[in-house]
């Protein structure tokens, strides 16, 4: 057994290391593991390790703020003409930095009321279709104002709701009624 | 401990003034011929003692004018030999039983000590200012005091001891698969997920392809030029015919590990600088990751040229042996889920369907 120990050190496993010699590094794997770690009777260089020389530079974003960091290139300055300040990837909010169609003639809201979809149709499609005829321009009218009651009667809801939260347990009845118009919308 | 008693001998040792007595000094009237004695024998030693003494001299004018040891090392035109005994660190590792052992590696004197840091980089100090406390706050869970988490089963199950061969055994694994995650601790001050380290990695295809090595001499070059790291190359673990790559023969990868400063100077540049350049780049895919917390993304040769580094002479590589490299960011966060929190707090988008 003490040969066999000598020849492979098994660092963890051993538990009866009477005779062996072991290095001062005291084994810290866990019991359940075990490896074999063959024994170099030869010397190893030490290698010094190699580094690049780094020069100290400074970028300059596009938006005139800088920062230094440590890089191989020897250019004291950077200007960087696209970086996180004026892209869009990192700017998703800024209208500045997305190409906004340029809609002078009001050509491509035509279009848009005549052939596009709910979403792209919001604001510009009622005034074009009020002024086309009055007749579709009360009918909107009329709608506008049943859309403002219903809101009006959701948000109401929505009130109701929120003040009957807590008082369910203690007085049930009068609390119940506001919800009642809901049911028949 | 032994020494903290007072030994049999220091009784015998000390002077006999200096030893407690037993008797109580108050009642003691009575007078003795001897006690005059030391008195007069010290007013006697006294006056032997000089009275001159060397605080009271004074130094001439000229000796102070010209003590001057600046000027002194500024005028000296050689330089002095140095100290006599200096450390010199053993070339060779020769084991841990010969008696001169090489100094550890953090030790100035040691043959791999790396000084620095020596600057403090820009993602570094936002990550410590602003980013750290964000992830501490978002993370937060509250619990009222006096709640305990229900109590988890055992990652590792028992066997039903449904077979006398269950004895013994080692532990089954998790329910479906047999993969143990880490486990994610809850995020407190003390382990918020911060990035431990960079690595770049180029597998250059055409290493083996026209029996010269130069393609990856021009990788190495580059990626120790963007990373500020040398480079380690890798031989192949596997044939691949059409590149004419044979397993263990050729070298074909490069790998820059990037630590601490380097790393956080890589970091700030890639995404203040290169990210942005990108023509048509959404982010890093939000299905990419070890699950894990490590996150991997690929950049192409054209994307690798737009790093300052390389584009200060762009001359100097062949366009065409530009390398293409993977970068991996290692974060000490357990999973891809707080990995992806972070970096995008640092400035890394995500695209696509997020995969935790």
């Amino acid at each position: 057994m003490s040969m066999h120990t000598s020849l492979r050190r098994t660092a963890a496993t051993i538990t009866n290391s009477t005779t062996t010699i072991l290095p001062t590094r005291l084994p810290t794997q866990s019991s359940s593991t075990t490896f074999i770690c063959s024994q170099c009777r030869h010397a190893t260089l030490l290698r010094r390790p190699k580094r690049p020389y780094t020069f100290t530079q400074l970028i300059t974003l596009s938006d005139g703020s800088t920062f230094t960091h440590r890089t191989t290139s020897p250019a004291p300055i950077y200007r960087s003409t696209r970086d996180t300040r004026n892209s869009l990837l990192w700017n998703p909010s800024s209208s500045k930095l997305m190409n906004v169609e340029e809609d002078e003639a009001g050509r491509l809201a035509a279009f848009r009321a005549r052939f596009g979809r709910s979403y792209d149709a919001s604001a510009p499609v009622a005034d074009e279709e009020t002024a086309k005829d009055p007749a579709a321009a009360k009918k909107a009218e009329a709608d506008a104002k049943a859309q403002a009651k219903e809101d009006q009667e959701e948000e109401d809801n929505l009130l109701d709701l929120i003040s009957a939260f807590g008082q369910n347990e203690a007085p049930p009845p009068p609390e119940k009624k506001p919800f009642k118009p809901s049911g028949k919308k | 401990m032994a020494a903290r008693e007072p030994s049999r001998y220091l009784a015998r040792a000390l002077p006999r003034t200096s030893v407690p007595s037993i008797r109580p000094q108050g009642f003691l009237s009575r007078r003795n011929v001897s006690d005059e004695a030391p008195a007069r024998r010290l007013s006697d030693h006294l006056t032997e003692l000089e009275s001159a003494s060397s605080l009271s001299t004074t130094v001439p004018e000229s000796a102070a004018a010209s003590f001057d040891p600046l000027a002194r090392a500024a005028a000296r035109k050689n330089q002095l030999p140095r100290g006599r005994y200096q450390f010199r660190s053993p070339k060779y590792n020769r084991g841990p039983l010969h008696p001169h052992q090489p100094p550890p590696p953090s030790h100035p004197s040691s043959r791999l000590f790396v000084p620095g840091p020596f600057s403090a980089p820009r993602a570094e100090q936002t990550f410590d200012s602003t980013v750290s406390p964000d992830i501490m706050t978002l993370c937060y869970v509250h619990t009222p005091p006096g709640f305990k988490p229900p109590p988890k089963s055992a990652r590792l199950r028992e066997w039903d001891d449904s077979s006398p061969y269950h004895k013994n055994r080692v532990l089954r694994g998790p329910r479906g698969g047999d993969v143990l995650r880490l486990l994610r601790k809850p995020i407190k001050f003390n382990n918020i997920p911060e990035i431990e380290r960079i690595t770049i990695h180029s597998y250059v295809k055409n290493a083996a392809a026209e029996r010269n090595s130069s393609w990856l001499h021009v990788a190495g070059i580059a990626v120790q030029a963007i990373s500020n790291v040398r480079v380690e190359t890798f031989k192949s673990k596997s044939n691949v015919a059409p590149w004419g790559i044979a397993a263990g023969r050729d070298s074909v990868a490069v790998k820059a590990e990037l630590y601490g400063e380097n790393m956080h100077h890589f970091f700030g540049k890639l995404v203040d600088v290169v990210l942005p350049r990108i023509k048509d780049w959404e982010g890093v895919k939000g299905s990419s990751g070890d699950s894990s917390g490590n996150i991997t993304f690929g950049l192409i040769p054209e994307n690798v040229a737009l790093f300052p580094e390389l584009e200060i002479n762009y001359d100097m590589y062949p366009p065409k042996m530009i390398p293409g490299c993977h970068i991996t960011l290692h974060t000490t966060a357990k999973t891809d889920k707080d990995a992806r929190l972070l970096l995008s707090a640092m400035g890394i988008p995500f695209y696509g369907k997020i995969v935790n």
